[in-house]
């Protein structure tokens, strides 16, 4: 992944804040052993800075193999993973699960209210996606958001206040869970499928500027029979629009299964005349590799493609969804014990000298005091002004008097 | 003498100016809080009241009516079981009904079709993938070729992919074959209204958009006895009719509901209560809000209010209405759309040009303001009791 220069966003990525924050700690921890190494002992310590310089800087991993349509070839089945990438993915997909977490125990609390989507099982997604492109590129999603919103840059903080409805939320506050921006990334979209044609108007849009830029317009299995996800391909596939189409297919629209709903459940074929391949979503390393091919094949100007990512979600649709009432809690559990994303990319560190359990496990705790923060300032933070209710229906509007019955008619309190 | 005009005025002033604070508090307790929960306690707020009392509170009070005992042996039940009742009667009797839907086969998202697919079997109660222009679309079809179609829409939110079938197609079709084909077999069910916490898309009302369209009919229930009724009116009726549910009342409303099926007719109006200075027209979970508010203008002010329940937007009932405002002289319409276009502006205006010179105040409409659905703003938002006591008190002054 290019190292990018920071955008105008007023927040760094989370590449960059990680820069700042583990590897600091680790070099700090790494000066207070050798001086302690120069002593008589070597304390327990010194053992993981023996370790330390027992890593190896990238290890290669063998991937699953894509299955194609319409495609001669697809991306390789081996990928290389360095050590400090290894630790980054690691640490957002660890803050992902942990910042959904914290927004279940939220809600629960009825801290959070209305509805929210919650995104943990499918981290391995947002973060191979968003290794493999750059942030200039366009990420548009439906209303399972949280993931992506914070991969493409945006802190917990913002966005637990944005869950709780506070003023220092991403939105202001006004949006909630299902609606979630930052630069680059359009939500966040409640309706679903509504997101895939304006996707594909993204992807006019820079191949009109001659950008280089691409479009990932992301939906669901469930979105996937939707009219107006066909009308898109259509569209983009006339067009040639650098368009990416990405089917997180997590098994369930709500609480009806792929096969129940879909009279084909090959979503990568869907697209009919756009060629497309099918990932294992549950492989960081996977996801990366396949977007890297897909990103390539969309910039190349050869039109539009289609990536299904297969994945799973713990919880269910919703808060208001147990989960369990059109699944197994067995099939939740083998899932979570054989094919959980952080459980495959920490073994695989761990395996290959990549890391180790205690660096990760640092990693763990700091996560931790991060999301606890966020959700700290996410409960204090007032809600925003009352004004706000009037503002941005139209362009430069002026708010109106919220006191009133009727909003032309000026509030007066003398009886 | 101006100094007691004085403190009269400023009396009442603070006094108004306390029940506004004590609002203000109620609602700023109720954000903070989480606001209320379906199916706890429904207190009233007193104006001075205590934090406990204000922390559950609905924006409404539920006040079940009494038992109709015409209908057979009764049963106790709210309202997502009075429409699974309703059903159930309609798929007994009628062996061309079908019902369809997303996620209905274990039993909805709010509960209203539990148990019908294992009574009926899975060729008539199933699911539809996620394409309510598809759901609509086909429900048009099988309504058209003869059997009964009893389409869902998960939430009133997601109707619109379907607007061009309801408007184009469904409302359409009887007039444009002259009659030699109709859907008359169709009925669309969502739920509807805000439910405290939907925000943006789980608490829309969009009677509004299809009142504009002849050819179908809309019908909003206020209670379980009201729904299971009007529903089995709207399957029974030879066009196609949307049900409106009002989701906030599925838990919250628990009635006495008579087992046997019933019918009670479309396009009638009921009144409530009867009154002589204000009229006061809703549907839906407003009605309860305005009921209330006929209390506190009897109470507080000494006024008698006629409330009437619309019941059926389209086509609705334009003589009850007027025969009241003609004989009190004031009408307060409220809803929870917003107000530009909203039904509201459709009675004002029938009512204007049939009872003009019956009017003593201009026709009032308390309604959601032109924005978006809020999420964190919802209580600001819906035009709650005190709104609609201020509206009902400028119209008594005017």
């Amino acid at each position: 992944m290019s190292r990018s220069v920071p955008s105008t966003a007023a927040q760094p990525s989370p590449w960059s804040r990680y820069w700042c924050s583990s590897y600091g700690s680790l070099n700090k921890m790494l000066l207070v052993v050798s001086r302690m190494m120069g002593s008589a002992s070597p304390k327990p310590a010194g053992e993981v800075l023996l370790a330390a310089r027992n890593f190896v800087n990238e290890a290669s991993f063998d991937i699953k193999k894509c299955a194609l349509h319409r495609l001669e070839e697809g991306p390789p089945v081996s990928a290389v993973l360095t050590r400090e990438e290894g630790l980054k993915y690691y640490k957002i997909m660890q803050t992902v699960r942990r910042m959904e977490l914290k927004a279940d125990q939220l809600y629960k609390q009825k801290v959070i209210r209305g509805f929210c989507h919650l995104y943990d099982g499918q981290e391995a997604c947002c973060v191979g996606i968003e290794a493999a492109i750059n942030p200039s590129d366009h990420v548009i999603t439906a209303y399972r958001a949280h993931g992506f919103t914070y991969a493409r840059g945006l802190s917990v903080r913002e966005i637990l206040a944005e869950l709780t409805g506070r003023r220092g939320g991403c939105a202001k506050g006004k949006g909630g869970s299902m609606h979630m921006y930052t630069k680059n990334f359009y939500g966040g979209n409640g309706i679903v499928g509504a997101q895939v044609p304006v996707g594909a108007g993204i992807a006019l849009a820079c191949k009109y500027k001659s950008t280089d830029e691409i479009c990932f317009t992301l939906y669901g299995d469930g979105a996937a029979n939707q009219g107006q996800i066909f009308e898109t391909y259509n569209m983009a596939a006339l067009w040639k629009l650098p368009c990416v189409f990405v089917c997180e297919n997590n098994r369930y629209g709500m609480g009806t299964s792929t096969e129940r709903a879909a009279a084909s459940t090959d979503y990568y074929r869907r697209g009919d005349f756009i060629p497309g391949i099918k990932v294992d979503g549950m492989d960081v390393l996977c996801v990366r590799e396949a977007t890297k091919f897909v990103a390539s094949y969309a910039r190349s100007g050869k039109g539009p493609i289609l990536m299904e990512l297969q994945t799973y979600r713990y919880h269910g649709h919703s808060m208001s969804d147990p989960g369990v009432s059109y699944r197994s809690r067995e099939e939740i559990k083998e899932v979570r014990n054989k094919s959980d994303p952080i459980m495959l990319h920490k073994n695989r560190m761990v395996n290959s000298k990549l890391a180790s359990i205690e660096e990760l496990k640092e990693i763990d705790i700091e996560v931790r005091k991060e999301i606890e923060d966020a959700a700290q300032f996410a409960t204090a933070d007032p809600e925003p002004p009352l004004e706000e209710l009037g503002y941005h229906v139209y362009s430069g509007q002026i708010s109106f008097d919220v006191r009133g019955v009727n909003q032309w008619i000026k509030y007066k309190s003398v009886c | 003498m101006a100094a007691a005009a004085a403190a009269v005025a400023v009396a009442s002033t603070s006094r108004w100016l306390r029940v506004r604070a004590g609002v203000v508090e109620a609602a700023r307790l109720r954000c903070r809080l989480g606001g209320a929960r379906l199916g706890r306690l429904f207190l009233l707020p007193s104006a001075a009241g205590d934090g406990a009392q204000r922390r559950h509170v609905a924006h409404f009070t539920f006040h079940p009516d009494p038992e109709n005992r015409q209908y057979g042996q009764t049963q106790k039940m709210n309202l997502f079981q009075s429409i699974t009742s309703a059903l159930d009667n309609s798929l007994a009797k009628d062996p061309t009904a079908v019902i369809f839907g997303e996620d209905v086969a274990f039993g909805g998202v709010f509960r209203c079709t539990v148990g019908l697919r294992d009574k009926y079997g899975k060729d008539r109660v199933f699911n539809t993938p996620l394409c309510e222009q598809g759901i609509v679309g086909f429900g048009i079809g099988i309504a058209v070729n003869g059997a009964t179609a009893i389409a869902e829409i998960q939430f009133a939110d997601y109707i619109f992919p379907a607007f061009d079938q309801i408007v184009n197609e469904a409302a359409k079709y009887r007039y444009r074959s002259g009659d030699l084909f109709n859907c008359g077999g169709l009925t669309i069910r969502a739920p509807w209204g805000c439910v405290g916490h939907g925000a943006l898309y789980h608490s829309q009302c969009p009677e509004a958009f299809f009142a504009h369209c002849p050819g179908i009919k809309i019908v909003v229930p206020r209670s379980p006895f009201q729904a299971k009724g009007l529903l089995l009116s709207c399957i029974e009726d030879k066009n196609p009719c949307i049900f409106f549910e009002p989701k906030i009342l599925y838990r919250a409303a628990v009635e006495q509901v008579p087992v046997e099926p019933y019918y009670i007719p479309l396009s009638q109006a009921e009144v409530l209560q009867e009154g002589s200075d204000v009229t006061l027209v809703a549907w839906g979970t407003q009605v309860h809000v305005i009921r209330e508010v006929a209390s506190m203008a009897q109470e507080k002010l000494g006024v008698s209010c006629e409330v009437i329940d619309l019941k059926t937007i389209l086509p609705w009932d334009i003589e009850t209405v007027c025969k009241s405002v003609a004989k009190t002289g004031r009408l307060m319409i409220s809803h929870e759309a917003p107000l530009t276009g909203g039904f509201a502006s459709e009675i004002s205006s029938t009512v204007q040009e049939e009872c003009f010179l019956n009017l003593e105040a201009p026709i009032s409409r308390v309604c959601g303001y032109d924005t978006p659905f809020p999420h964190i703003f919802e209580t600001f938002y819906i035009p709650d009791k005190w709104k609609c006591y201020d509206a009902l008190r400028k119209m008594i002054n005017y």
